[in-house]
């Protein structure tokens, strides 16, 4: 010991008083900690915010094609198109060669179809813009979940009433466990996942039940499931 | 400097001869986990090296802020039948080396081939590809391959396009047709193609004139020339190791560098694994340390230069024993005063002759590829005497049976050349100026040369000799054929349109016979239907296709009789007891490498990468000495030496090998290139310096003086590094833990529980909460009697997972990146030890320590048991690795792919996270592939079948020592090789529980011969 006296010279730092500066440590605290805490609230609101999940998005596409008419009005079965959607990760955009099997007979003439006709003619791809785009650390499997009767339309939403598709759901993290976690609310007759409007007869939280544990479907929390 | 003899009581088994002294270099890897901050001290020029390593462009990342970037989907216009957009495809493939096809099985991932692995169908694959297989798909996105035809005239280098090139070729080869081709040589690499085989035939007919010379630096042409001494005419050998149960291997590495290593190393494995309480005994005779004498149950380190008189005494003791009657003894062996120097080789060729005169048509005995042809021609007159022929060595026709050997045409070319009798010559691939043997002189003689034309990979040493440049396609863009080491024809088929425009030896050589230029899909497909001629040729050629291969094409089997042996001397030139105690340092022995090969793929970041399987040394070549050699030179590891061979002199670092016969300097050929692009220019030195065409296996009467240089030459290993410790240095020498357990087959008989009590600890109790687990365990077992260590796994892993190149810098700062390594145990004095391999990578233990002490959760377990990475939560403490005690965690220190150009992200495994800096990662038991599996069984509403999962290194190991499965599934593979009673799991005392469990070495020794005396008591102590 003997490091300090009581007149305090001996010493250049007393241990038991707190330095000058923490005076104004002391004043500057709660402007500091207030913030720190906006901040911090203002972090996880624009987190959380649709604007950052991008709910809405509804970029510009290059041929103004209408889910709402052919999905809805005509009725064709999602699968017409996106026919990998059972059998692989991804539910693939189809060939300019599905349209054509039908724009070659119908509105072959259309000015809308003038990027169609130009791609099914040159060869060359339609450049579509991504709208449901996850991070490149997550993977999803469409195969994995339209196969275990989860329904297009608890991701997607009612792409049968989209003239032009936007992105409907958060598709966070958070959104994906809130199914996870309890999936019954989401799954319904494999017959079903296409049609958008279906409703069931029963109660949904009774058919999710029954058909979770037909199935065994156990959907895993686990952070191996969706990242590598 | 290390001991040079005697054990350190306290090591059992050590990992090098630092690690056996304790030197303070391996304690402070053992200390400080992650070493160095040499980075920081890195002068700017060598930043720029290792930027340049990194294969950085240095192009700027566009802006991307914090929006998400606008993304395009690119559907096909016209989709093909069958594909379905991010499915991964598998396409059946080939790799020509040396003249030997091996079935390949590609995966592509809309459009861009990522991963190789091997044939199942393939009779020379099994499933299983070899390192360098699987790395050459990184030579096929190298961004440092040619683009254009390049002319060198007078001084002067013009880039040209295909154009003017082909209105060149076009009149110089109609010229020479109208000419009979006179002045025109063709100088090929080892073709097996039939397709290059009918068109040389065509160029002989069209042009009688034209010359044909084929040129292969490293090969096994030495053995096939033994045929022809031994049979009057060229046959290829075929060795049954799965039949064989004495093997005698003399200066063979079977089961790396021959062609068919991937068939003979499965062959062997399945004669390794004792269940029905039989194994094969391998004896192994040879200057190196090799794959194959890593294996062996007797080893014995003796020169290359006298392994002919071994092989000598061996037929002396046959014939005294009545097996060789074909000769008398008749000479001053008889009489040989018996030599206590002489002993151990004496003591060993009795012992031999005796099991092979034993196992008399069940025995087997090859010579390796650095031996004369007079060895291999010994070889098969004692395989005849043994009665093997037609049992564990079978014979069939040589693909080429009239052609000469490769040293003897290098030298005929030059010679011809000289003569001024070729003015045009093409060189089909292959570097001859970089790699023909030095006194054929051929650089000097190219220039005599009026037009040469080099087609090629890259623009290398033999392209700016040449006047002509022509880029080469890669095999994983060519259509061509070529032919298995048994003659199977084998289709190799293109994976994706040549990325740098490119053609194939087939179109060059198309090119000199007409000026058509047949397309090699054309010229592919008129061979199938000549070879195999079918009804319906389109359903044989896509069912060729899809199989990648043409039964029923093999070659003839052969029975060829041995011509008498002539009356030769039975003397030993050299008496090879004597030898072995013999320290002046006199005999070269140039090796084929394991990475870079000939020297071809030294571009390649991966191979460079890949520790050497016996010396763990990365990024470079070294004068290979014994401690014996060394301690007489006065040198140490990374001192330098200069030798000198017959007036040729090279200066190289010494690297000091436990179990090199004493006086053999072993060089590895390939390193030292000077034009093969930025990743491996200047790695290493060139001993084809050195290498003649007399003498291309090994020289004798070398000279080696030691360098006066200050400080040592900087050797990246990875032998030191991620040292396994249970506790410290101290209680180590206490309570170690044996990490490998091995035992001769003898004594597992004898007690088949011996390992189950190895690892002595108090009742284990664990201070956590145990994890629940799922329908499914995942697990590991890996058979240490059947691996071999060839690290092909190593390199598997890099290609499935994404696993970053760092450079030697960063190698020798401990900080590579593989997922899995084969740590490589020596045990026994330090002049002959024995070798244990031990693959280690994540354990994926139930209380896995790395958990437990994450500060954000970033490595968690997953009700499957994997032990989980979660890159966006791990902000790189590296308290998992520290806490780690098999240290398999890896981690970022830099963002190893800055810069990388597009053609190089082609390559990434989309199904796997490209990891950047700061975070941590390690093996995840191929998750990627669990879940493809998974989810494809849950689709279709079935259980997992066993075998279903195959992790990367499981699939490609050529011995099938990785085994992958679910434990919860008690009649899985993986279950029951866990409860063997050979199966432990390391460090089972810290109660960590890991998922991997390894099985026990057996060996299975000769009781007349001394083998491990030491350490007998497996824990017992």
């Amino acid at each position: 010991m003997g490091c300090f006296s009581a007149d305090g010279i001996a010493a250049p730092v007393n241990p038991f008083v707190f330095p000058k500066w923490s005076n104004l440590a002391v004043k500057a605290a709660p402007p500091l900690l207030g913030a720190a805490a906006t901040y911090a609230v203002a972090v996880f609101a624009l987190a959380a915010s649709p604007q950052t999940t991008d709910v809405g998005y509804q970029p510009d596409q290059p041929v103004p094609y209408s889910h709402r008419l052919h999905a809805g009005e005509l009725g064709i079965d999602c699968r017409y198109c996106h026919n990998t959607v059972e059998i692989a990760t991804h539910a693939a955009l189809p060939p300019t060669q599905t349209c054509m099997n039908c724009h070659k007979h119908i509105r072959a003439s259309s000015e809308k179809l003038l990027v169609v006709r130009e791609s099914y003619g040159t060869g060359m791809p339609i450049e579509w813009v991504r709208i449901h785009d996850l991070p490149g650390y997550a993977y999803f499997n469409h195969s994995a979940h339209v196969r275990r009767g989860v329904g297009c339309v608890s991701c997607h939403g009612r792409i049968d009433k989209m003239d032009v598709v936007y992105q409907a759901e958060k598709l966070s993290m958070g959104w994906c466990l809130d199914c996870h976690r309890n999936p019954d609310p989401r799954l319904r007759p494999l017959e079903y996942v296409t049609k958008l409007a279906w409703i069931p007869e029963e109660d949904q939280l009774v058919l999710g039940k029954r058909l979770r544990e037909e199935w065994r479907i156990n959907p895993s929390e686990d952070c191996s499931t969706c990242h590598r | 400097m290390p001991p040079m003899s005697g054990d350190n009581p306290n090591k059992t088994y050590w990992r090098s001869l630092d690690d056996l002294a304790e030197t303070p270099e391996a304690r402070a890897l053992i200390e400080q986990e992650f070493p160095g901050g040499a980075w920081d001290r890195l002068d700017r020029a060598s930043r720029r090296q290792f930027l340049k390593v990194m294969g950085a462009s240095l192009a700027l990342a566009g802006m991307a802020g914090c929006r998400w970037p606008k993304e395009q989907i690119v559907p096909y216009a016209y989709r093909p039948e069958g594909r379905t957009p991010g499915q991964p495809q598998r396409y059946a493939t080939a790799m020509d080396l040396d003249g030997v096809a091996t079935g390949l099985l590609v995966t592509s991932y809309d459009g861009r081939p990522i991963k190789i692995e091997g044939n199942p169908n393939h009779p020379f694959s099994l499933g299983a590809a070899g390192p360098i297989h699987q790395a050459s798909i990184l030579d096929l996105y190298d961004p440092d391959r040619s683009r254009t035809v390049v002319r060198r005239e007078a001084g002067q280098e013009i880039k040209q396009g295909w154009d003017p090139f082909d209105a060149f070729a076009n009149e110089l080869f109609s010229e020479l047709r109208k000419q009979n081709g006179k002045g025109l040589a063709v100088l090929s690499e080892a073709i097996s193609s039939p397709s290059l085989v009918e068109m040389r035939q065509r160029l002989a007919k069209t042009m009688p004139e034209a010359k044909w010379y084929e040129y292969e630096p490293v090969s096994w042409d030495n053995e096939r020339e033994g045929t022809k001494l031994a049979f009057g005419a060229a046959y290829r050998p075929h060795y049954r190791f799965d039949k064989a149960e004495i093997i005698l291997c003399l200066d063979a590495d079977p089961f790396m560098t021959h062609p068919a290593a991937l068939r003979y190393a499965r062959d062997f494995a399945n004669g390794r694994r004792a269940h029905s309480g039989k194994m094969n005994r391998l004896y192994a005779v040879e200057s190196v340390f090799s794959v194959t004498g890593a294996m062996a149950d007797h080893r014995l380190r003796l020169r290359s230069d006298h392994v002919q008189a071994l092989a000598i005494d061996l037929e002396i003791d046959l014939t005294r024993r009545g097996a060789m009657g074909l000769r008398s003894v008749q000479n001053a062996r008889k009489e040989a005063a018996p030599n206590d120097a002489r002993k151990p080789v004496s003591n060993f060729v009795n012992a031999l002759a005796e099991d092979l005169v034993r196992t008399n048509g069940k025995s087997l005995v090859l010579a390796g590829q650095r031996q004369p042809a007079s060895v291999h021609e010994r070889v098969h007159q004692i395989n005849a005497a043994l009665k093997n022929i037609g049992r564990t060595v079978t014979y069939s026709t040589d693909g080429q049976a009239d052609r000469p050997s490769h040293m003897s045409m290098i030298t005929a070319l030059a010679e011809d050349i000289r003569r001024g009798a070729i003015t045009t010559l093409v060189i089909l691939g292959g570097n001859p100026v970089f790699d023909a043997p030095a006194d054929v002189g051929l650089a000097d003689a190219l220039k005599q040369v009026k037009t040469s034309i080099h087609l090629s990979l890259y623009d290398d040493e033999t392209s700016v000799a040449c006047s002509w440049h022509v880029p080469r396609a890669h095999y994983l863009e060519s259509w061509s054929d070529a032919r298995a080491y048994d003659g199977t024809l084998t289709i190799v088929q293109p994976l994706i349109q040549p990325l740098y425009g490119g053609r194939t030896p087939v179109e060059m050589l198309s090119t000199v016979l007409d000026a058509r230029r047949e397309k090699a899909y054309d010229v592919v497909r008129r061979t199938l239907a000549r070879i195999k001629p079918s009804k319906d040729p389109e359903r044989a050629w896509r069912q060729t296709l899809h199989e990648g291969l043409v039964e029923g094409t093999r070659w003839p089997t052969q029975n060829p009789r041995v011509h008498p042996p002539k009356q030769k001397t039975l003397v030993p030139s050299t008496q090879p007891g004597e030898s072995a105690r013999h320290n002046s340092p006199e005999e070269i022995v140039f090796t084929q490498d394991h990475s870079v090969y000939d020297g071809r793929f030294a571009n390649n970041g991966w191979l460079q990468e890949w520790p050497d399987p016996m010396t763990k040394l990365t990024w470079d070549n070294t004068a290979t000495l014994s401690p014996a050699t060394a301690q007489a030179l006065g040198v140490a590891t990374g001192d330098k030496i200069n030798l000198t061979l017959s007036g040729r002199s090279l200066a190289m670092p010494v690297y000091v090998m436990p179990g090199l016969a004493d006086g053999s300097v072993a060089v590895a050929l390939g390193y030292g290139r000077t034009r093969c692009g930025r990743v491996g220019d200047g790695v290493g030195f060139d001993a084809y310096q050195l290498r003649t065409t007399k003498t291309p296996g090994f020289a004798i009467g070398a000279k080696i003086e030691r360098l006066a240089q200050p400080g040592k030459y900087p050797l990246a290993s990875t032998q030191d590094q991620h040292p396994i410790t249970p506790v410290g240095q101290e209680s180590k020498r206490r309570r170690l833990g044996k990490l490998i357990l091995e035992a001769d087959l003898s004594e597992y008989k004898a007690n088949p529980d011996l390992f189950q009590h190895a690892a002595h600890h108090p009742p284990l109790e664990s201070l956590w909460t145990e994890h629940k687990y799922g329908p499914h365990r995942w697990a590991m077992a890996i058979d240490l009697s059947a691996c071999i260590g060839c690290g092909a796994c190593a390199l598997a892993c890099q290609a499935e997972n994404n696993v970053p190149v760092v450079g030697k810098q960063q190698v020798a700062n401990g900080r590579v990146m593989h997922w899995i390594r084969v740590d490589r145990y020596f045990a026994g004095d330090t002049d002959s030890p024995r070798v244990v391999h031990q693959p280690v990578t994540c354990m994926h233990c139930e209380n896995a320590p790395c958990e437990q002490v994450c500060p954000v959760a970033a490595t968690v377990h997953d009700h499957e048991g994997l032990n989980v990475m979660v890159y966006n939560r791990c902000v790189g403490t590296r308290y998992c690795s520290n806490n780690c005690p098999f240290k398999v965690r890896r981690f970022n220190f830099f963002n190893y792919r800055t810069g990388m150009t597009d053609t190089q992200k082609m390559l990434m495994n989309p199904e796997v996270t490209v990891r950047s800096r700061g975070v941590m990662e390690k093996c995840s038991f191929c998750v990627q592939r669990i879940l493809a599996v998974k989810v494809q069984a849950r689709n279709d509403r079935r259980p997992i079948r066993d075998g279903e999962i195959v992790p990367a290194c499981a699939q490609t190991c050529p011995t099938q020592a990785i085994v992958f499965g679910d434990l919860a599934d008690e009649k899985s593979q993986v279950a029951k090789l866990q409860k063997d009673k050979r199966a432990y799991r390391m460090l089972a005392e810290l109660n960590i529980k890991p998922r991997t469990a390894y099985l026990a070495r057996l060996r299975n020794p000769n009781p007349e011969l001394p083998g491990r005396d030491a350490e007998k008591n497996h824990g017992h102590s």
